[in-house]
């Protein structure tokens, strides 16, 4: 969805004026935009007449939560003791051939946004990649190639 | 009501009241660093430990967030509280090493030798949170503590000139350590990168300070910004005083 002003409130007025709901806004904001806009935070503090500081905290307090613009595929590569022994820094390397992108970056084209992370509780899958929330065990640099032009496609993830 | 031993000292609370304000009613001094009455308890600095027996065990706790709730005997300078103390001071000083605050202290109560950690470069700030609970608790909220873990800080958001701070100097003034640079010169105070002019007292001369500041207090309370500072309203009330009572 567009980062709009009409946009922005819709999220914000879904929710009653009560700052216990800051942090479900802004990961709305997060799901729906890629980010949480410098805008959106300024709306949401006006809506909460709480201090823009209090919800600018919260927002580099989690790392769920980005202030840039995100892609919209996440992929989240495990660099754990498993996966990385099973070759989780090859996986990161492949995939900077393939996007053109390291940890924390995102594409040009807004489609991919790398990050690592330490533990996805599925060691024995190692080595682990998620993307859009579905799991990929056992990535091999082959799969890998597959798994992104599926991804691109529209095949897997959202 | 409990009655507790601290130092040998009988003192009395209410269940619950935490144990470094019954010592500081009692007259027994703990140290600190990340407490003030204003902006309640956070138990940050670690710094105000003391031993507490209970029952023939004794154990540390932090004393400006540990509740009385039974007769407990309390001893804030015993040999374990020493130890402790050594250790909490000189990771306070390796965080902040330019902090003239924690040196003296660290003196004071001879803290451990810390040249095994790296200390920081050039860092006063111990994280406590205490500036940005202050400017919260103002209802400003000018500031807060930002990002996590060791890339944590205290900023305004964005890192950019604040449009809700009104230079009131809360922060820099309640900080333990003088972390929060700020100038001022005759005429103008500079603080969170951004300028704020100062207003004088109309009949001393006294800074009573910013328009921003001074404007804002007026809006919540009703009424027209302050023109005098309080020793000269006081002397205009005693003033107005006299004149009705006919005492001139």
């Amino acid at each position: 969805m567009e980062v709009t002003e009409k946009n922005m409130r819709e999220i914000i007025e879904g929710y009653d004026r009560d700052q216990r709901y800051a942090l479900a806004i802004m990961q709305d904001m997060q799901r729906i935009f890629q980010y949480v806009p410098r805008e959106g935070l300024e709306l949401l503090a006006e809506y909460l007449g709480c201090p823009v500081s209090a919800l600018y905290s919260m927002a580099t307090f989690y790392k769920a939560l980005s202030l840039v613009p995100k892609g919209v595929h996440i992929i989240k590569c495990c660099d754990g003791t498993a996966c990385h022994i099973r070759g989780a820094s090859t996986l990161i390397e492949g995939i900077a051939r393939e996007l053109g992108i390291g940890p924390g970056e995102t594409t040009p084209d807004g489609q991919f946004s790398l990050e690592t992370v330490n533990c996805l509780g599925s060691c024995a899958l190692a080595p682990v990649m998620v993307i859009d929330d579905v799991y990929y065990g056992k990535v091999t640099l082959e799969r890998l190639k597959e798994i992104l032009s599926e991804v691109k496609k529209g095949g897997g993830g959202k | 009501m409990i009655e507790i031993q601290i130092n040998g000292k009988t003192c009395t609370c209410e269940p619950g009241e935490f144990l470094l304000k019954v010592a500081a009613r009692n007259g027994i001094y703990i140290p600190t660093l990340c407490h003030h009455e204003g902006v309640g308890e956070q138990g940050c600095c670690r710094l105000c430990l003391a031993e507490v027996v209970e029952r023939g065990r004794s154990r540390i706790v932090v004393s400006c967030v540990f509740p009385v709730e039974k007769p407990i005997e309390v001893y804030t300078d015993s040999e374990r509280v020493r130890e402790n103390r050594a250790v909490v001071l000189m990771l306070l000083k390796e965080r902040a090493p330019e902090s003239e605050e924690i040196a003296r202290l660290c003196e004071e109560y001879q803290a451990i030798d810390g040249s095994r950690f790296k200390a920081l470069d050039n860092e006063k700030c111990i994280m406590c949170g205490l500036c940005a609970r202050a400017c919260q608790s103002l209802g400003t909220g000018a500031i807060a503590t930002v990002g996590r873990g060791t890339g944590k800080k205290v900023s305004t958001p964005y890192d950019e000139p604040s449009k809700d701070c009104v230079g009131c100097l809360s922060c820099a003034r309640i900080c333990p350590t003088g972390a929060i640079p700020y100038k001022q010169d005759e005429k103008e105070r500079r603080i969170w990168d951004r300028s704020f002019t100062l207003v004088r007292c109309e009949s001393c001369g006294e800074i009573i300070g910013t328009r921003e500041e001074l404007l804002l207090a007026a809006e919540r309370g009703g009424r027209e910004p302050d023109t005098l500072c309080a020793s000269c309203r006081q002397k205009q009330m005693a003033d107005v005083l006299a004149h009705t009572y006919g005492l001139e």
